[in-house]
């Protein structure tokens, strides 16, 4: 079962019901599982429209199902897994404002990505986006990480688009590690990490982190320095700075590693599964870089107060 | 009679509360203590589950006594061989000792029956009271008194428990202040009603159980026996991992289902959850490994991953026991 993934460019609210209603219900004759995940007002409006079919649509308002994108890929895949065995056809409009720079890449990582984790999962999904409203370059991102682009003048066919690992590694290649030279730095040595947890813990608490994303934080730094110890080579060590509201951590060893674009991104079936750390550590935290360069690799690990 | 005296102080070990949710404010509060950790001056507890849990408990605490020049004192019917600590695994001289009067067995009808059988505080008292004396004057530094009061709850004419409590009460009272002695009050979980066992079980102020399997300080592993499983505490890290996966295999070797009490778990790292699933997967199907009282953070970890990437691991019980050294 193969997957369909569209971008829906549209203009105005009457071309958007146009093309999601007929989607929707179209999923419902199919008898797929169907959920229309949409920004306001649009979603107010699917509601009305589809209101004959009751609760046959479950709804989700982008604003709460965008949050992170690696949180909200492992939430389709719970869908789609807990709708087996019937198929999902999803209706996923993104949310592309107030994010910043490093945000909006992840998040055209995480569109490019669906065609990966749901290739083999016969969902159909549809993916809005708001000409109107939307900066030109989000439009072309979105001509990137969709093989068919509907709406607004276009068949379907789609030549810009790109193969996910290859624009993982340009979202990868994008990126500047430059590091403050205010930041803290402890050296991992030895195997026990139970004084660097202390030490990250502190910090945490200091910058004003809740409980919850501290405790998160020191499991997330905890998994990368037990993954370096493990297969990287000394000298490792954390740096640790503020940067604003976000806390940055950092693990770097000397060790030469050439992972795929892909790793870390695509939710394992199980802990057993290799991939289960950098995964969770990337759900742990609010958002995670790797850079595996000649000079070593680095993990570098944010989280907002 | 001598019990020796000491300044009432403050027991260092970690005190645990009785009730966890703190509204219960007669609750009383506990001591509890690695067998080995028992010292002069404690009243001690120990509700057994079954024989392995109490010779564990009772034959370390036999036997370190009569290593240590301390005075063992053991008031029972039953024969030497059958005792914690002095079967014929561990190699005791039990004459040998016996005849220096570091190892007192004592009778039951010796220690504590009147003349018609019947149950007396009061005789229990006395007997306690006079073997501390004489072993202050045979020059031991302290004596450990143990009996199992099984027998007088459970079979036909068992008393009330009013003179049980009176008893108990009465002899924590002796030896709490002593600089001698120290005694480990053993008891079949299962003699009893679990509302007797509570009430009994809080005219104690230590709780006794097994010397943990490991302690480093940061991660302490104890064997637990109902159910059948380990406690886990502390920190479980990289530098951990093969130790606990050692002890888990050896808990998970018969046929009982393994429970791990996380309720003092402060910290797990992923590999401890791959190693948790990676064992759980092993073991025979259908038979889970139980997570029983899940701290917060654990928990929310392992939820957002989502307990079906963590094959093998079951959800126990949520809530901390409220009955903490009875069940």
């Amino acid at each position: 079962m193969s997957l369909e993934h569209r971008a829906l460019l549209y203009g105005d609210m009457e071309s958007f019901v146009e093309a999601t209603v007929p989607f929707l219900e179209s999923g419902l004759e199919r008898e797929q599982a169907v959920i229309a995940v949409a920004r306001e007002p649009g979603l107010s409006a699917l509601r009305d429209i589809l209101k004959p079919h009751g609760n046959a649509v479950l709804y989700f308002d982008s604003a709460r199902f965008y949050e992170h994108p690696v949180r909200t890929l492992r939430d389709y895949q719970t869908i789609v897994r807990q709708s087996e065995p019937r198929t999902v056809c999803a209706l996923a409009e993104p949310v592309w404002d107030g994010w910043t720079e490093l945000q909006t890449r992840e998040w055209v990582r995480y569109e490019s990505l669906i065609n990966v984790v749901f290739a083999h999962s016969g969902a159909r999904a549809l993916c809005p986006y708001d000409t109107a409203q939307l900066a030109p370059r989000i439009i072309e991102d979105a001509r990137r990480t969709h093989p068919v682009v509907v709406g607004d003048g276009h068949d379907g066919a789609n030549d810009a688009y790109v193969d996910p690992a290859r624009l993982g590694m340009g979202c990868d290649r994008a990126r500047r590690f430059d590091r403050p030279g205010a930041s803290e730095y402890m050296a991992i040595d030895g195997a026990d990490l139970h004084a660097l947890r202390a030490f990250v813990a502190e910090r945490a608490t200091a910058h004003g982190l809740g409980r919850r994303p501290a405790q998160n934080l020191v499991t997330a730094v905890n998994e990368v320095a037990a993954n370096a110890l493990q297969h990287g080579v000394p000298p490792m060590g954390l740096w640790i700075w503020r940067d604003g509201d976000d806390l940055v951590c950092e693990i770097g060893d000397n060790g030469f590693w050439r992972p795929s674009p892909l790793t870390g991104f695509i939710p394992p079936d199980s802990a057993l599964q290799r991939g289960f750390g950098l995964w969770t550590v990337r759900l742990l935290v609010d958002l995670m870089e790797l850079r595996a360069g000649w000079d070593g690799t680095f993990v570098r690990l944010h989280v907002r107060r | 009679m001598r019990w020796a005296s000491k300044a009432a102080g403050a027991a260092y070990a970690e005190r645990v509360r009785d009730n966890p949710d703190g509204q219960a404010m007669d609750a009383p509060w506990f001591a509890k203590r690695p067998v080995s950790a028992v010292r002069p001056g404690d009243h001690a507890w120990l509700a057994y589950s079954g024989a392995e849990e109490r010779d564990r408990v009772i034959g370390t605490f036999v036997q370190e006594g009569l290593r240590t020049n301390e005075k063992v004192v053991y008031v029972t019917d039953a024969a030497p061989e059958l005792l914690p600590g002095l079967g014929p695994a561990h190699r005791v001289d039990v004459e040998a000792y016996a005849r220096t009067g570091q190892l007192r067995l004592i009778s039951r009808r010796e220690a504590c029956l009147d003349r018609r059988g019947g149950f007396e505080p009061a005789m229990m008292l006395e007997t306690l009271g006079r073997e501390v004396d004489l072993a202050f004057g045979q020059g031991f530094r302290a004596v450990r008194l143990t009996t199992d009061h099984s027998w007088l709850l459970s079979g036909p004419g068992r008393p009330d428990l009013g003179p049980m409590l009176g008893c108990e009460h009465r002899v924590g009272d002796a030896v709490s202040p002593s600089t001698m002695a120290m005694a480990i009050c053993q008891i079949d979980r299962h003699a009893c009603a679990p509302d007797e066992l509570l009430a009994l079980r809080d005219t104690h102020e230590v709780l006794v159980e097994v010397n943990p399997e490991f302690d480093d300080g940061i991660l302490k592993i104890v064997r637990t026996f109902e159910p059948n499983g380990l406690r886990v505490e502390g920190e479980l890290d990289a530098a951990r991992h093969a130790v606990f996966a050692e002890k888990l295999t050896q808990v998970s070797a018969d046929r009982h289902r393994v429970h791990l009490d996380l309720s003092r778990l402060g910290f797990i790292d992923l590999g401890g959850l791959h190693l948790l699933a990676r064992h759980a997967t092993g073991l025979p199907a259908g038979r889970a490994l139980v997570l029983d009282h899940l701290p917060a953070d654990v928990e929310h970890v392992i939820e957002m991953v989502g307990w079906h990437r963590l094959p093998g691991l079951a959800r126990g019980d949520g809530a901390l026991p409220e009955t903490e050294g009875v069940s």
